[in-house]
């Protein structure tokens, strides 16, 4: 007995849209913004990962790693910058931040 | 039949965990509640034949990065409940609509869509490691790029006085 | 001969094209030289053409407009009245040449006058010599550009360059008809060429026939300063006199005329467009000499007497004389030329004034002047056995003959003019060179080469009758020469009426002259310089102003003309137009600045329609999916 694939997708549905709802709604907290991208980077991780499993085909499993590598990179350069942003205006509400705005 | 149940226990402790996690106004107990989602979804992946991602999800997600979460929370001295606030509710309503939308659409394709056969069969570490280094070799290039980059680019970054 | 033509009229076109690009850098007396020599060559080319000739030629130099079944070849057409006008204008206008040298001796753009000059000689010969319609109109054009750059050669006083403009423009008005015409014709004949046109007219049904006639008549009027677009001629004498001799009095204005006894055969179908072209005629002789009783301007006195000596050679068309109006077109570009020649002279001599009530005297302190200005003047006035009294008495002969109540009636008027133009040309002549000088300067001497060049144009002037001796003193050659070009029944009155008509013509002229000399002559000549000092009044004034056809128009089209285009201007362009433009262009700036505030740097409302778009696509997906699975 297997899992079907259609109950993985709509778990992942599901946690990506806990992750989209974060990265929506906290919008006064940097770090709740970047928790909600890993979610939903893990929701995508979820589909490749239940695909490799249906079809035997480790390319899945591959991306998977890929995402792993690339959220690592992001998270380390999306947190540097939470740390520079937050010595230069002392705060990590996401909308004080617009200075490439032409004012 | 065990592997079913077992999948439905994890889903379950995993989407709980998640919901703690984004509602949950103390950044600390928030990134807490995300390892044990992580954690839920490595016993997934496990499930689902890809030992290998289990372990990387346990390593890097589960550990380092949330470990740096932690790290910067603490640096920049957010673990503070009492300034801490949730979001009111009006700005969790569009995100709500938008959300369901998504989902809604995300979960009726899955259901009406038929997908073809194929056979579960086992993938070693082994055959892993043949397709990722040969055929994959130049997405391990470029990945192994950007994380030299994402290096300079913290250290730039977090150098003291930077930007300056 | 295919040498002699091309030489004919690429001799002043390379004449013009060195003075044009590198005359600057040339001696003067090189520059000059070469002015001059060019049309010299052009005069020899000429000379030579016309020893050879035996019979018409045509000679296709070059194709040059060629599409379709439409071709106008670069194609020259020699027949007695090309070639008789070849020589006339190579002749006279290499004497103005010389004539402009001395003329123009303190003028420091000499290089623009003469290369202007010469590619007028070119213009205007490559009009003559033209096979086909295309390739006369654009020696027509060529004509008309030297003729207003050269009207408006001392631009720097806004007068000169307005009557510039105003030749330019009126003769415009008249080469729009000739254009269409052109067309109509080719429509008509799908041929060009002028030969093959003239034998064509029968095939064209008679109403296009008088059309295409009427609108040829029109291009003429413009150009040869015809009712009712004469207007620009007397203003045209704003250019150096040596131009309004060469290009205001003996060649250009003939243009029109030539124009018309080229396609003399085609036209001579339309009784209505003779009688039309007679009527002009006679009516614009009749408005230039009575113009030119009251003129004060000496060059304007001879512009109008240009225009009256037009009007008469286009009578002549009209009546059916071909031979008599080219007979008058030769003696009338001599002894104009003559006039105008004189006239420079005298206005030299008088330190560049015109006024003629101001001048006086000159009899006696330039005499070779006054003996030249005298030899133009017996011709103009058709004082017996000159030139210009047997080639204007050979138009009045034709006009009789042709008969009817119309024709009389122009005799009539046109005998009145001859009598007209008797008296204005002796009062002219009187107050200029009789009594006493009034000018407080000593006369200015006249450079001797300027009189000399008097003397062979008054020969021909004078003697000119001799080529074409009416029939009661034996053969005109001019009449043999011209033969081939006649059609239709040969005027050939009984030598009882000729002598009539010629007893007639010598009265008018006598009694023209004698009048002038009652009324300018001797001791009344100080009456009438007192009356002059008084306003005009009445008629004098109403004369005076050429009719106050210039109000006329400036009323009936030049202010409509003002407001139409203030209406459009204001209203259309600015109001409309523009405003529209302006309303658009700020409907997009408010678009604009509507989609710019959507990028307002807050993060999370990117976020947020991050998501939306997010939602919409993925929505559209499963849509899609839905509607393939359920299809």
């Amino acid at each position: 007995m297997t899992v079907p694939l259609i109950q993985i997708i709509i778990l992942a549905g599901i946690i990506f849209s806990l992750g989209l709802i974060c990265t929506l709604v906290w919008r006064s907290n940097v770090i709740m913004l970047l928790v909600g991208i890993e979610i939903m980077l893990n929701g995508a991780m979820l589909v490749f990962v239940g695909g490799s499993y249906r079809w035997g085909a480790p390319d899945g499993q591959i991306f998977a790693l890929m995402i792993i590598a690339m959220t690592s990179a992001e998270v380390s350069l999306a947190l540097a910058m939470v740390v520079y942003l937050q010595r230069r205006h002392k705060t990590v509400n996401v909308d004080d931040f617009h200075e490439l705005k032409d004012q | 039949m065990t592997m079913n149940i077992l999948f439905y226990i994890l889903a379950a402790v995993m989407i709980v965990a998640t919901l703690l996690a984004i509602t949950e106004k103390h950044p600390v107990h928030a990134i807490v509640y995300l390892v044990t989602s992580f954690f839920a979804m490595a016993g997934i992946f496990y499930l689902l034949c890809a030992p290998l991602v289990a372990m990387f999800e346990v390593i890097i997600y589960a550990g380092a990065v949330m470990v740096l979460f932690m790290f910067v929370i603490m640096m920049l001295d957010l673990g503070h409940p009492e300034e801490a606030q949730r979001p009111a509710f009006i700005t969790w309503l569009v995100p709500l609509i938008l959300t369901s939308l998504v989902l809604s659409s995300v979960v009726s394709a899955a259901v009406f869509r038929t997908f073809p056969g194929g056979s579960n069969v086992e993938i070693t570490a082994r055959a892993f490691a043949t397709v990722l280094f040969g055929r994959y070799g130049v997405a391990i290039e470029i990945i192994s790029m950007q994380l030299l980059f994402a290096v300079v680019g913290a250290l730039y970054l977090g150098r003291k006085g930077g930007g300056k | 001969m295919k040498l002699y033509l091309e030489l004919i009229i690429l001799l002043p076109l390379f004449g013009a094209l060195i003075n044009a690009l590198c005359g600057r850098h040339l001696p003067r007396r090189l520059s000059e030289w070469l002015a001059c020599a060019a049309i010299g060559g052009s005069f020899a080319a000429a000379l030579a053409a016309f020893s050879s000739y035996s019979s018409p030629v045509r000679i296709e130099i070059a194709s040059w407009l060629a599409d379709f079944d439409f071709s106008a070849p670069l194609a020259l057409y020699l027949d007695p009245l090309s070639l008789s006008l070849t020589l006339m204008i190579t002749f006279v206008c290499g004497l103005i040449h010389l004539y402009s040298v001395a003329y123009m001796a303190e003028d420091p753009c000499y290089v623009r006058y003469f290369a202007l000059l010469n590619l007028f000689v070119a213009a205007m010969l490559l009009l003559v010599l033209a096979e086909n319609l295309p390739l006369l109109y654009m020696g027509w054009e060529g004509v008309g550009f030297c003729s207003y750059a050269l009207i408006g050669f001392w631009y720097k006083e806004v007068k000169n360059a307005d009557a510039g403009r105003k030749a330019f423009i009126v003769t415009r008005v008249g080469d729009v008809a000739f254009g269409i015409a052109i067309v109509w014709l080719f429509m008509l004949c799908s041929t060009e060429s002028i030969v093959d046109l003239n034998s064509m007219g029968g095939s064209i049904p008679p109403w296009k026939l008088t059309a295409i006639g009427l609108l040829l008549l029109f291009g003429a009027a413009g150009k040869s300063a015809q009712a009712p677009l004469m207007v620009w001629l007397p203003d045209a004498m704003a250019g150096p006199t040596p131009v309004s001799a060469q290009i205001h009095a003996a060649t250009m204005v003939t243009a029109g005329v030539y124009l018309l006894m080229r396609l003399f055969p085609l036209i001579c179908l339309s009784p209505t467009v003779l009688a039309a072209i007679a009527i002009t005629g006679t009516l614009t002789a009749l408005y230039g000499a009575s113009c030119a009783l009251v003129q004060r301007d000496l060059k304007r006195v001879l512009a109008y007497s240009t225009i009256s000596q037009i009007g008469f050679m286009m009578l002549g068309v009209g009546a059916g004389g071909i031979t008599a109006a080219t007979f008058h077109l030769l003696i009338h570009a001599f002894f104009k030329a003559l006039l105008f020649l004189a006239a420079g002279c005298v206005i030299t001599a008088m330190h560049h004034e015109q006024d003629i009530y101001r001048m006086g005297g000159l009899r006696k302190t330039a005499p070779l002047t006054f003996y030249g200005f005298l030899a133009g003047a017996l011709c103009l006035a058709g004082f017996p056995l000159t030139g210009g009294f047997f080639s204007k008495d050979g138009i009045l002969t034709a006009v009789w003959e042709q008969g009817g109540t119309l024709y009389s009636a122009l005799y009539t008027i046109g005998l009145l003019t001859a009598y007209i133009t008797a008296l204005y040309t002796f009062r002219t002549l009187l107050l200029v060179f009789g009594g006493d000088c009034r000018s407080e300067h000593k006369t200015a001497p006249v450079p001797p080469l300027m009189n000399f060049i008097l003397l062979p144009l008054a020969l021909v002037a004078l003697a000119g009758g001799l080529l074409n001796l009416p029939t009661v003193f034996g053969s005109g050659l001019l009449s043999g020469f011209l033969a081939p070009l006649i059609v239709g029944p040969v005027i050939d009155p009984s030598h009882s009426t000729e002598l009539a008509l010629l007893l007639a013509s010598s009265a008018a002229a006598f009694t023209g002259i004698g009048l002038a000399w009652l009324r300018y002559g001797g001791g009344r000549r100080q009456l009438r310089l007192n009356e002059a000092e008084q306003p005009l009044g009445g008629l004098s004034a109403f004369l005076f102003h050429g009719w106050y056809l210039d109000d006329l128009y400036a009323l009936l089209f030049i202010h409509p003309f003002i407001r139409l285009s203030q209406f459009f201007w204001k209203r259309v362009d600015e109001q409309v137009i523009d405003g529209s433009m302006d309303r658009f262009a700020g409907l997009l700036g408010r678009w604009g600045m509507l989609l710019g505030s959507l990028t307002c740097g807050r993060v999370s409302l990117y976020l947020l329609s991050f998501a939306a778009g997010a939602a919409l696509l993925v929505g559209w997906l499963a849509w899609l999916m839905f509607s393939a699975g359920g299809g």
